[in-house]
């Protein structure tokens, strides 16, 4: 059963070294002559006067936690989908009361104007 | 594949919950701002229907369906009803109080209702699996709850605290009930049960299950020391979010404490007990200690929970058939006792100004003899004053803990209870002896008005005939 | 040792190492990430156990969605880290009296009494089992009320998080697509017939 997942394995492995050997051959071939002025931070040629992080929007997170919730609804689609026709009918309706709850919640994300960017 | 068709029909009023939330939910968004009272009245509407068919559908016995995730016995019946009357007040009082500060919003009930629907899964929990989902259920629609005012910076504070530490108590208690499943490989409290009272060879690991359950226990009821939440967050949220806090999740808490410490764990009496012991004690002396120092009445009143839990604990320590009835009438006294000097304080406040601190019942004896004499009825309650309820809950509980003698801890906690009455009565004494600081007239609505007479009367009402509330009680337990 | 307890340890030890940087690096965007790798490791771990449908839900879900989530949170709360560091000397003998105390008492509950009942290992399935969908059996079927209940604290998730973050802001400047396309002519243009003056002469 596992043998399935070698390939896989192989691709992770092959994954990490293409990573790494272009980052290593970076570092051990490139030339470093560092002096202060390459090392200091450069800001359209002025000092920099600001942090360089700044704040994201709170909208961003509004975002993400909406993408989450319907992201895991679909993650429960998959099991269903495939233990449907065993599960018959009670399991159409139970999927489709599921569905039907989370369809208010979008509705309700919709009409408030959470999909809007303004 | 076997698989038995579940009754429906006894989750009608939870069905019925959830279908008439997520209809106020989408009807609210299509109301303009002025029609906002249709969605108080629908969710007051829901909280009635959901009692009716609670009644409706209770079976004489104990019925178990969803493959024994559900189950509806008397006990569940009870709590649940307990739960609906003290929901619905909380959306009585708290209507006036949204209106002045711009909180009015569907939200807050659809909110509501879904609180009230997690507390009615932790009722009816019947499988480990339910009860933790219904926790996370009820706790998520708190913490949006208590943030609900967003632009003032105390409620988020007291939102994220709750968060935080409510997140690490519920993941302690999931932790819990994942080493209970290791140990028996069943999710169903009665097999569990069965399990632990079996193999006594494995009764450490079972007690270092209960460990963590009983910290996630511990942590609803606000029980020391595991209270630091209850005074920030009774403070920062808004008065009618403290009220809903302080009334129906002590029900929900003792249910809880009944369905996994008693019928989950039940056989390991002899471990909790002494674990119950300690936190009673240290929640009565934390509570009535730390509340003397206080001059906010909502920390006051938070501080005056945490010994009220105390004594709760008592009762559910005894471990006896009396004792359970005890904590769960004294579960339900409380409730009300609390909505009654929470409600007092709503009605005290008006659009711009919060009545929080002690100073501002000065003279409320001048301003209103008839409510002053309701937070009198509330006060002498807490402090057990005969003839009130919490006089006679208090001595049902202490009459139980002496029953399985273990007469010190009664010595305790009427000890402590002493100590407790100095600072209600000093809310009393400034009420009635000091001149008020606010000549204002209070300005409260009818309904409110009408709700809390009804409220303080009841308190008195059911000091001094305790026997039908009681007799419930026991009934529930049998 | 086989190949499998090899790769087993190897996937261990990545996430054990993780979990560590995730609490003692310094930069938070970087603990984020080490989480991303300690997310990752389990996920590996749990297709060993032939978990397949967990493991692949792991990557979809924590990997995809909610280290998102935890970048953006880290992002937006803008945390300056030596402030966070601040009074952690302070606080570090009690904390490590507490964690002591904690590892003690465990520890001493595990090794002299904590006895698991023997139990065989489970057997590795064949290659006809499908996870999912014995999952997917039981999920629908006998943990219904489970599931609905899931949806509930989901649209909660929602509501909350739509009623605490959404503001309007007035004043901002964008466009309206279907305004836009609404628009009919004479919301724009207006004919005003006037009559042709006669010539000053």
């Amino acid at each position: 059963m596992l043998e399935g997942y070698l390939p896989v394995l192989m691709f992770i492995v092959v994954g990490l070294l293409v990573g790494s050997v272009a980052i290593m051959a970076g570092f051990v071939l490139g030339r470093r002559r560092p002096d202060p002025a390459k090392l200091s931070p450069y800001e359209c040629g002025f000092e920099a006067f600001e942090d360089s992080r700044t704040k994201f929007d709170v909208r961003y997170y509004l975002v993400a936690i909406l993408f989450i919730i319907f992201d895991l609804e679909i993650a429960f689609l998959f099991p269903w989908a495939v233990a449907l026709h065993r599960i018959g009918v009670f399991g159409l309706a139970a999927m489709g009361l599921f569905l039907t709850i989370l369809v208010v919640g979008f509705v309700y994300e919709w009409k408030r104007g959470a999909l809007e960017w303004e | 594949m076997t698989f038995e068709m579940p009754d429906f029909w006894l989750a009608l009023p939870e069905m019925f919950v959830l279908g008439m939330a997520c209809f106020i939910l989408v009807l609210d968004l299509f109301l303009p701002e002025e029609r906002r009272g249709i969605s108080y009245f629908l969710a007051q509407i829901t909280v009635i229907g959901a009692f009716v068919s609670s009644l409706w559908v209770a079976p004489a016995g104990v019925q178990t369906t969803f493959d024994g995730m559900f189950v509806s016995d008397p006990l569940g019946t009870f709590l649940k009803l307990a739960i609906y009357v003290l929901t619905a007040g909380v959306f009585l009082y708290s209507r006036g109080y949204l209106r002045d500060r711009a909180l009015y919003k569907g939200e807050y009930y659809v909110l509501g209702l879904f609180g009230m629907l997690g507390m009615m899964v932790i009722v009816s929990a019947s499988s480990l699996l339910t009860i933790y989902l219904g926790l996370e259920l009820f706790s998520l629609s708190l913490y949006a709850m208590v943030a609900f005012d967003r632009d003032s910076l105390r409620a988020s504070e007291a939102a994220m605290k709750y968060f935080v530490l409510s997140a690490l108590a519920s993941g302690t208690l999931l932790y819990g009930l994942s080493l209970l499943y290791g140990l028996t490989g069943s999710l169903e409290m009665s097999q569990v049960a069965q399990f632990a009272g079996g193999h006594a060879g494995e009764h450490y690991a079972f007690v270092f299950a209960l460990a963590f359950v009983l910290v996630g226990v511990a942590f609803k009821f606000g029980a020391s020391p595991f209270h630091m939440w209850i005074p920030d967050v009774y403070h920062g949220a808004p008065t009618s979010v403290t009220l809903y806090l302080g009334a129906a999740p002590k029900v929900a808490a003792f249910a809880m404490a009944m369905r996994l410490l008693v019928d989950t764990l039940g056989p390991l009496q002899a471990s909790w007990g002494p674990m119950l012991v300690v936190l009673a004690v240290l929640s009565l002396a934390v509570g009535n200690v730390v509340a003397i120092a206080q001059t906010n009445i909502k920390r006051m009143l938070a501080y005056s929970t945490i010994s009220h839990m105390g004594f709760l604990l008592l009762g559910l320590l005894a471990g006896t058939r009396t004792g359970y009835s005890a904590a769960l009438f004294y579960a339900v006294v409380y409730a009300l006792m609390s909505l009654a000097a929470f409600g007092v304080v709503i009605l005290l406040s008006r659009a711009g100004f919060e009545a929080e601190r002690l100073g501002d019942f000065k003279g409320l004896n001048e301003r209103s003899p008839w409510f002053a004499f309701m937070m009198l009825v509330a006060m002498f309650s807490m402090a057990g004053v005969p003839p009130t309820a919490g006089f006679y809950a208090k001595l049902a509980v202490l009459a139980a803990v002496i029953d399985v003698h273990q007469t010190w801890l009664a010595v305790v906690a009427v000890f402590f209870s002493l100590i407790g009455a100095f600072y209600y009565l000093r809310v009393v004494k400034l009420m009635y002896f000091d001149a008020p600081a606010d000549p204002e007239p209070l300005t409260a609505r009818l309904d409110l008005r009408v709700a809390l007479s009804a409220n303080g009367l009841l308190l008195l009402g059911l000091g001094i005939y305790p026997g039908l509330l009681m007799g419930w009680c026991l009934a529930a337990l049998h | 040792m086989t190949f499998e307890l090899f790769i087993f340890y190897l996937f261990a030890a990545v996430l054990v190492f993780a979990a560590l940087r995730v609490v003692t690096v310094r930069n938070p965007v970087h603990a984020v990430l080490f989480l991303v790798l300690a997310f990752f490791s389990s996920a590996a771990l749990w297709l060993l156990l032939e978990a397949e449908f967990l493991a692949l839900v792991l990557v979809l879900v924590y990997v995809g969605a909610v280290m998102v989530l935890f970048l953006f949170v880290v992002m937006m709360l803008d945390i300056n880290v030596a402030v966070l560091r601040e009074g952690f000397t302070r606080y570090l003998p009690v904390g490590l009296l507490v964690g002591l105390a904690i590892v003690a008492e465990m520890g001493l509950v595990l090794v002299r009494y904590f006895v698991l009942p023997p139990g065989s290992a489970p057997k590795p399935v064949g290659p006809d089992f499908s996870n999912t969908r014995m999952l997917g059996d039981l999920l629908y079927t006998h943990y219904v009320y489970p599931f609905e209940i899931a949806a509930a604290i989901l649209l909660v998730a929602i509501v909350a998080a739509i009623a605490l973050t959404l503001r309007r802001r007035p004043g901002t400047k964008h466009q309206d697509p279907a305004a836009q396309i609404a628009v009919r002519r004479r919301d724009r243009v207006r004919l005003v017939r006037m009559d042709a003056e006669k010539k000053p002469e």
